[in-house]
């Protein structure tokens, strides 16, 4: 079943519809959607919106009204928070006092576990070692920086703000102001990039020891820049595969673990939040166009701010559309989120799927055969070779 | 109702002359019907018709008209099929009629089908009259239409007449020229019952609705009917004429035209070109020219889904009743499984067909390549009639293949005949006559038919920036060096990917083929190797890539949903793919081998 909200609707109906779908697990993760950006980077088509005056102020007050509307949701009280993500948009762009203020709030209204992850995403021109230091002191344990690339001719042609210098500054300003668990995202697949140009990159990067990594394949999305209007000197797909395989390797060397398909841990150090995500389970979510999963139901809220604004200060959550996912459409969102992640799924949810469908378990023997997919101990996962061709997969598995 | 105020007769016309604007006008001026309403429930009852712009099947409608004489007259317009495939259809429809307006665009002049349409109006002995349609257009050529007519079909251009159907200028004058010119049907009402049928549709109620045109005799509920083709013998139920709705009359009679019920089960039981006599007292002589509609083309329809076997059987069963032109049988295919090999009358109707399927059925299908059908001498003696490629003996038992020629019209401007003349000779025409028409030339063609059957109208009309009129009728078989071609995809044979060509372009074929299925085969864990061969000689590969990487980076919170549901419409999209031994192989891929 889905749905979506008309502007008159009833203010008590998309609140019940959360009200009357509580989460299965007593531990959500928490998303918190900060859509403000300096200015928009050309790949990007994520939600976000231009920092104008009493913007910032605006949205931050019907944040606030948000975290306690959800928090009236009458399972509220039971449900713990073990993880919390600021993700954007910029949301290095809220000053240390701003960040505290949401997360006082935030705990305030939900039950927040003392050892909660709670991750910033932070632009590097955007952050300074006393403004990380702050957050700290707010209670952010792990701060993800977007560098992408540490070529000083590629970062402009992306529309980023910084340099492969500003990009090292803000890595160690985070190690200075004592933030332990550090991330960093990079890009591949982009134009005027070679495979030896990446290599470089992450070599560099993976020489600071940060404890994480991300690496993005470029996509051309419909509400990007590129995806719009196209872009020129896109590396042939030989190239690319080349870069992920480059990865892969200086990882392993390294010792890190390539635990999701674009993503790289030390032992102990994989995102929790994240995680969430990829097992299908739960989480909240608060901010323009955020997305949330709760029970059988998927919801979105509005994604313009002045919009998602507007309906705070109406009273009522702003949310826009949601989704009650059927029992087979569970099973799907679990097998092709789990198989993104090492940890692969249970044999018995793929075996689950292929009942019945010989065509599709003949399908599915060829990944095995291949060594795309493997079985070990009782689960099902695939290999750095599989999780580059994973889509064909997971179309069938839906 | 006496005979000498009845009048029956036909429009024929080149496509988009003005056939149906000038029957509407016919209706609306007698107050048949109005215009719009016209066009809406009569002359094209069937979607497809509407969306093609032609007429598939005959219809017929009774018009009253006051002549400017003070008498009422019946006339009986028969609408015709508009289109090559469908010629004997249109040659026993105007067996049923005395007259035929021939209309002839005042701009575009003569063209390949109505010089056919006049041939089967003179072969029918009907009266001609020639309507000169478009005058209204700044490009209209009165005159010279008038002089072409004179020339080219040897009726007097000077008594053609000149409208705008379009305007309603000149119609009434059309109405009267009927009334004037078209002699009143013959017949004796007292002789024993001779009916031509010349259209027949199938009814779920009444059964078998037959469109007849008296010749002699009287037929009325209750009458024992008899079909002279099959000697089969039958009860009229109700007898009626159109106007334009069935409306039941007590009797029909010698000179008129109307429907019978008799509880006829299907379609084929009353075939058109069919004569009806009574049972009791038969006519001597059946009407001339009755044959069977012979399938020319012939594809295999397989369901993409195997469970859909049975509600494509069913499906062809149901668009048989109303459709004794097209046949099916079940055949196998080691790619595609449980099918059916289908017999049409041209590519036209092989697409009607497939899209009612699709449409009134809802059945997901595969169509292979078409085919026409060879005849074979094997080297035991035998002779064998072989419509699916696949099927075809190995050349060691071959001793003598024949293929199906057509025998072809092409009118167009003397500046592409060049282009012309070079397409001819790509599709192994042989050139038999070229006469000048003015600024035109009328050239005739033998051609296979299998060269013609998929791309050679498109292709003529865009190297002759649609200038071109293209007709055909079969002709013979005659000998011919063909070869089998098959298509192998991953070494594998692909059954319903063979054609039979001519040797000399087999190697022209081979490459062009393989080209194209590279193309629309998608790529796959593993590369796909695609060749094309003859025997076991291999003449032409090409290489599917395989898949280097196929992954979405990102996958986070807000991703989620709209990635499954893009995932779902690629799953969607699979759907159209057959599984063909390793090797996913859409849909178009079958269909596309001739077009290559």
């Amino acid at each position: 079943m889905t749905g979506a909200a008309s502007p008159d609707q009833a203010v008590g109906g998309l609140t019940e519809m959360l009200a009357g779908s509580p989460p299965r697990s007593d531990a959500l993760g928490f998303y918190l959607h900060v859509p403000f950006c300096a200015a928009r980077c050309h790949y990007c088509s994520f939600n976000t919106a231009p920092l104008e005056d009493g913007a910032l102020a605006r949205y931050l007050g019907a944040l606030h009204r948000e975290l306690d509307l959800l928090a009236e949701l009458p399972w509220a009280p039971r449900v713990r928070i073990a993880t919390v993500f600021l993700g954007g948009g910029t949301p290095s762009l809220l000053e240390a006092d701003q960040l505290a203020a949401v997360l006082d709030r935030l705990r305030a209204r939900f039950d927040v576990a003392a050892d909660a992850e709670v991750t910033v995403e932070c632009n590097p021109e955007s952050v300074t070692r006393a403004k990380l230091a702050g957050y700290r002191a707010a209670g952010v344990t792990r701060v993800s920086l977007g560098v992408q690339s540490l070529d000083d001719a590629v970062l402009p042609r992306l529309g980023r703000l910084h340099d492969a210098g500003g990009a090292r500054a803000a890595f160690a300003a985070a190690r200075e102001a004592g933030v332990a668990n550090v991330s960093v995202d990079l890009m591949y697949g982009l134009p005027g990039l070679d495979v030896a140009g990446f290599a470089r990159a992450v070599e560099a990067v993976l020489a600071w020891g940060p404890e994480h990594l991300s690496a993005y394949g470029l996509t051309l999305d419909a509400g990007s820049l590129w995806g719009a209007a196209g872009v020129a000197g896109l590396p042939p797909e030989d190239t690319v595969v080349g870069q992920y395989w480059a990865l892969a390797r200086a990882a392993a060397r390294r010792g890190l673990e390539h635990y999701e398909i674009s993503n790289y841990a030390r032992p102990g150090f994989r995102s929790l939040h994240n995680q969430v995500y990829w097992r299908a389970a739960e989480y909240l979510a608060a901010g323009p166009g955020a997305c949330g999963f709760v029970g059988a139901l998927r919801y979105a809220n509005v994604k313009a701010t002045p919009r998602y604004g507007e309906a705070l200060e109406a009273g009522r959550l702003p949310v826009d559309s949601w989704e009650e996912l059927t029992p087979r459409q569970r099973l799907g969102e679990r097998l092709i989120l789990g198989l993104r992640t090492s940890d692969g799924v249970p044999r018995a949810w793929l075996d689950e799927r292929l009942a019945g469908d010989a065509a599709l378990a003949r399908r599915v023997g060829d990944w095995r055969a291949r060594e795309l997919l493997v079985d070990a101990a009782g689960r099902v996962r695939l290999t750095e070779a599989g999780f580059l061709l994973s889509d064909a997969l997971f179309v069938d598995l839906l | 109702m006496t005979l000498s105020r009845n009048r029956n007769f036909s429009i024929v016309a080149h496509i988009d002359h003005g056939k149906s604007t000038l029957a509407d006008r016919l209706l609306a001026l007698t107050g048949t019907m109005d215009a719009k309403k016209a066009v809406d429930q009569v002359l094209d009852s069937m979607d497809l018709e509407r969306e093609r712009g032609i007429t598939i099947k005959a219809h017929t409608v009774r018009l009253l008209y006051k002549a400017r004489d003070g008498e009422e007259y019946t006339l009986n317009l028969i609408d015709t099929p508009g289109h090559v495939d469908f010629s004997y259809e249109v040659s026993r429809a105007l067996a049923a009629c005395e007259g035929a307006l021939l209309i002839v665009d005042a701009a575009q002049g003569i063209e390949a089908q109505t010089l056919a349409n006049f041939y089967l109006a003179s072969d029918a002995n009907l009266t001609i009259i020639p309507v000169i349609n478009k005058i209204d257009l700044p490009a209209a050529d009165v005159e010279g239409t008038r002089l072409a007519i004179t020339e080219t079909l040897e009726l007097d251009g000077d008594e053609a007449l000149a409208i705008s159907a379009k305007h309603g200028t000149g119609v009434p004058e059309v109405l009267e020229a009927i009334v004037a010119r078209i002699p009143p049907p013959a017949g004796d009402p007292d002789a024993p019952l001779k009916a031509l049928v010349f259209d027949s549709f199938y009814d779920s109620y009444q059964g078998v609705v037959v469109y007849v045109r008296l010749k002699d005799g009287r037929v009325r509920p209750g009458t024992r009917i008899l079909l002279m083709s099959n000697g089969r013998a039958y009860d009229v139920q109700q007898v009626g004429v159109f106007s334009p709705d069935m409306r039941p009359v007590e009797e029909l009679s010698a000179g008129q035209v109307g429907y019978i019920t008799a509880s006829m089960k299907r379609v084929a039981d009353a075939k058109v070109g069919e004569t009806i006599t009574e049972a009791l007292r038969p006519t001597a002589e059946p009407f001339p020219g009755y044959r069977d509609a012979k399938p020319m083309v012939f594809a295999g329809l397989y369901p993409i889904e195997d469970t859909e076997y049975e509600a494509l059987r069913d499906a062809l069963e149901k668009l048989r009743l109303n459709d004794p032109a097209f046949s099916f049988e079940p055949e196998t295919s080691l790619a595609l499984g449980y099918g059916f090999r289908c017999g049409f009358l041209g590519l036209l109707h092989m697409e009607i067909v497939q899209e009612r399927l699709e449409r009134e059925f809802n059945l997901s299908l595969i169509v292979t390549a078409p085919s026409v059908r060879y005849r074979i001498l094997t080297t035991a003696g035998e002779l064998l009639e072989i419509e699916n490629p696949s099927k075809l003996p190995t050349p060691d038992r071959i001793e003598q293949m024949e293929e199906p020629y057509v025998r072809s019209s092409v009118f167009v401007p003397t500046e592409f005949m060049t282009a012309i003349y070079k397409l001819a000779q790509e599709k192994r025409g042989e050139h038999q006559s070229l006469e000048y028409h003015g600024k035109r030339v009328h050239i005739r063609f033998d051609f296979p038919l299998a060269e013609i059957v998929v791309d050679f109208y498109d292709k003529l009309k865009s190297i002759s920036k649609g200038y071109a009129s293209f007709d055909y009728e079969f002709a013979e078989f005659r000998p011919s060096d063909l070869v089998k071609l098959d298509i192998l995809l991953n070494g594998d044979p692909v059954d319903a990917l063979s054609i039979i060509v001519h040797r000399d372009k087999a190697y022209e074929k081979g490459k062009a083929l393989v080209e194209k299925l590279r193309a629309v085969i998608p790529r796959q864990l593993y590369e796909v190797a695609i060749q094309a061969a003859i025997g076991s000689r291999v003449i032409a590969r090409e290489t599917v890539k395989a898949m280097g990487k196929n992954v979405t980076a990102k996958c986070y919170g807000g991703d989620i949903t709209r990635k499954r549901k893009l995932l779902e419409r690629q799953k969607e999209g699979k759907k159209r793919m057959k599984q063909v031994g390793r090797v996913e192989v859409p849909q178009e891929a079958f269909l596309s081998v001739l077009k290559s």
